[in-house]
């Protein structure tokens, strides 16, 4: 109903338009020539033809046709022609009366296709996002839901190994110490009470190691960890490193590479040294007693360092290369990665990329020579990027903090 | 008298020494290994007499172990294992652990499992016997008769009731899964049909516990099975 009856206004508005013109222009006929009117009326047609469409371009056509002849061409008032050649003219008019109609009602159409077309492309445009919101929303749900089975596995594994071997330990000697009137269910040399001490020193640190890690992280993931810049030498920080691995790499070679004019970097050597750690901890894990770990460290371009870490070991498959930096993603809760199966906390990789990214660099895996390659870059930086008092030293590698070591 | 021999398997080391030197102290010879497969080596060198296992391990695990060892030799089996994996756990008696202990657990309880264990793998009776008369605890069972005495006096039973009753006893101490008993007593078809056997086990111990609300014979081990003891 509403379009009919838009159609009957818009043809009625294409004939008023058309007496407008002609009630303007017919009492001052003789002031103005044919060709003047003729154009009036072409331009009513080309509006109606724009702003109404082909139908009231045609109406508007006939009627300013007809105008035409009965008010303007002499004799006036008649639907005779004086002048062959205003024949001519009234078909001309009638023709590109015609024409303009048809061609400007067709731009219009055109124009109202492609206005459609655009807002059907919005819409799917639309569409499309929000049901890629959708799935992102799905994807984190499933990721926490990831994360949070992966946490109960964690507190499963690693607190509770360690209380199994500090219980067991605890009870023998319990055990042992309610021995009396040679009644004796157990018996325990010097050696053996030693040892279960040492187990339960040793898993009370491993679940103090745990408890640190998951500060670490919470405090990572909460945006709150605090980097102490200072200038250190890459060669001091995977010293450190190595030597704090040491006990770790008794089966394995280990080579250094560090570029000989490898700058010094406004880092936090601590922190930086924490990263090493993990990576030639994780390496020696996953990698057969007796081949080599390799270290090294260069220089990209004039304001990034990168530090590589590779070993022999089977590596880390593509799909997984991402997920070992998530937390308490162990290698072995998949089964596929290693023959040993890992020690770790499940942390450690977590927070070595926490670190990397709080110094504005990224880290990552790939595939090496003869294994997996864990890399990390940096920038070197700057005495702008300062949370405390500089202290520059010289650039030939033997700076240090004196108070962190 | 030569000690007993137990072997150990665990793939976290803190575990294996601690057990070691508790179990030694304790008066047995014992080994470890750190995963399935170096377990099953041992085990052919140096038979064991018992084997306590973790579950999840790399290279084989636990259930796989417990497959293996079964398919060479009855001796006891212990799994060590956490709670919350009571799924594991069944999986790992249906493929013939004797017995599993939750982490963590004291010293002296492992003790009395493994006691118990090495004390059924030397009773005769503990393996399919065709004696007439059983004699167990509390119990007698004359079963050319099918007659059977709790605290001296007799009960009757069903027939169903009669042979859940002879597999608990026969295999008294160890725990046994909804779907071993199920396959023993209804068969392998029935395996799935828990209802059935908590039926039986109800009228079971009113005929045979002194109070069955508490019971003390058939001993209920939640979400897996039943361990029955049989009583001194």
């Amino acid at each position: 109903m509403t379009i009919l009856s838009k159609k009957i206004t818009n043809f009625n508005l294409a004939a008023l338009c058309i007496a407008g013109v002609t009630i303007v222009l017919g009492p001052i006929t003789h002031q103005v020539n044919s060709t003047t009117v003729a154009l009036a009326l072409l331009v009513v047609v080309l509006f109606s033809a724009t702003l109404w469409g082909s139908g009231p371009a045609v109406l508007a056509s006939v009627l300013g046709m007809l105008s035409f002849n009965f008010f303007f061409l002499p004799p006036l008032h008649t639907w005779t022609i004086e002048d062959p050649h205003n024949w001519v003219a009234l078909a001309a008019f009638l023709v590109t009366a015609l024409t303009v109609g048809h061609l400007s009602a067709r731009a219009r159409r055109r124009a109202e296709e492609a206005e459609a077309g655009r807002l059907e492309i919005e819409r799917l445009y639309q569409e499309l996002r929000r049901a890629f919101e959708r799935a992102s929303h799905a994807e984190a749900l499933k990721q926490s839901e990831r994360l949070k089975s992966a946490l109960l596995d964690a507190v499963t594994h690693d607190i509770r190994t360690p209380l199994t071997a500090i219980k067991a330990s605890v009870t023998t000697l319990l055990e042992e110490a309610s021995n009396h009137n040679g009644d004796k269910k157990i018996s325990l040399d010097a050696a053996a009470r030693r040892e279960m001490l040492e187990v339960i020193n040793e898993e009370s640190d491993r679940l103090n190691r745990f408890a640190e890690g998951l500060l670490e992280l919470a405090r990572i993931e909460a945006g709150e960890l605090q980097l102490q810049r200072r200038w250190g030498a890459m060669e001091e920080i995977i010293a450190r490193a190595l030597e704090r691995a040491a006990p770790l790499l008794s089966g394995h070679r280990i080579a250094v590479h560090i570029d000989k004019d490898l700058p010094v970097a406004r880092v936090d050597a601590k922190a930086l040294s924490e990263v090493i750690y993990t990576l030639v901890d994780n390496a020696s894990k996953f990698s057969p007693t007796g081949s080599t770990i390799s270290v090294s460290a260069l220089k990209t371009d004039n304001e990034t360092i990168q530090v590589s870490v590779e070993d022999e070991g089977p590596g880390v498959p593509e799909d997984l290369r991402r997920r070992v930096f998530d937390k308490f993603f162990r290698a072995t809760t998949n089964g596929d990665l290693s023959a040993r199966r890992a020690t770790g906390t499940g942390l450690g990789l977590a927070i070595a990329k926490g670190i990397v990214e709080a110094h504005g660099g990224r880290i990552w895996i790939e595939s090496g020579s003869k294994g997996p390659r864990f890399m990390f870059t940096f920038p070197i930086g700057n005495d702008d990027i300062t949370t405390e008092l500089n202290q520059p030293e010289g650039h030939d590698g033997t700076t240090a903090n004196p108070d962190r070591r | 008298m030569e000690r007993l021999r137990i072997l150990i398997v665990d793939d976290e080391p803190q575990i294996t020494r601690v057990l070691r030197t508790g179990l030694k102290g304790h008066g047995y010879d014992v080994r470890s290994a750190s995963d399935g497969t170096s377990a099953l080596e041992t085990f052919g060198d140096w038979h064991p007499d018992l084997v306590v296992t973790d579950l999840a391990m790399p290279n084989l695990d636990g259930i796989d172990l417990c497959r293996s060892i079964r398919s060479l030799s009855q001796i006891p089996i212990i799994v060590l294992s956490v709670r919350g994996e009571e799924r594991t756990k069944v999986e790992a008696l249906d493929a013939g652990a004797d017995d599993y202990i939750t982490k963590p657990f004291g010293i002296d309880e492992l003790v009395a499992r493994v006691r118990a264990a090495l004390r059924r793998a030397s009773m005769p009776s503990n393996q399919e016997t065709t004696e007439a008369v059983l004699l167990t605890g509390h119990f007698q069972i004359d079963r050319g008769a099918r007659k059977v005495t709790v605290r001296d006096s007799e009960v009757h039973l069903t027939p169903k009731e009669y042979d859940l009753l002879v597999h608990f006893i026969l295999h008294a101490g160890r725990v046994l899964t909804h779907r071993t008993l199920l396959g023993a007593v209804w068969g392998g078809n029935y395996t799935e049909q828990t209802e059935y056997l908590r039926v039986f086990v109800g009228n079971l111990r009113k005929k045979i516990e002194p109070d069955p609300s508490k019971p003390r014979y058939i001993l209920t081990e939640p979400w897996i099975g039943y361990r029955f003891d049989p009583g001194k």
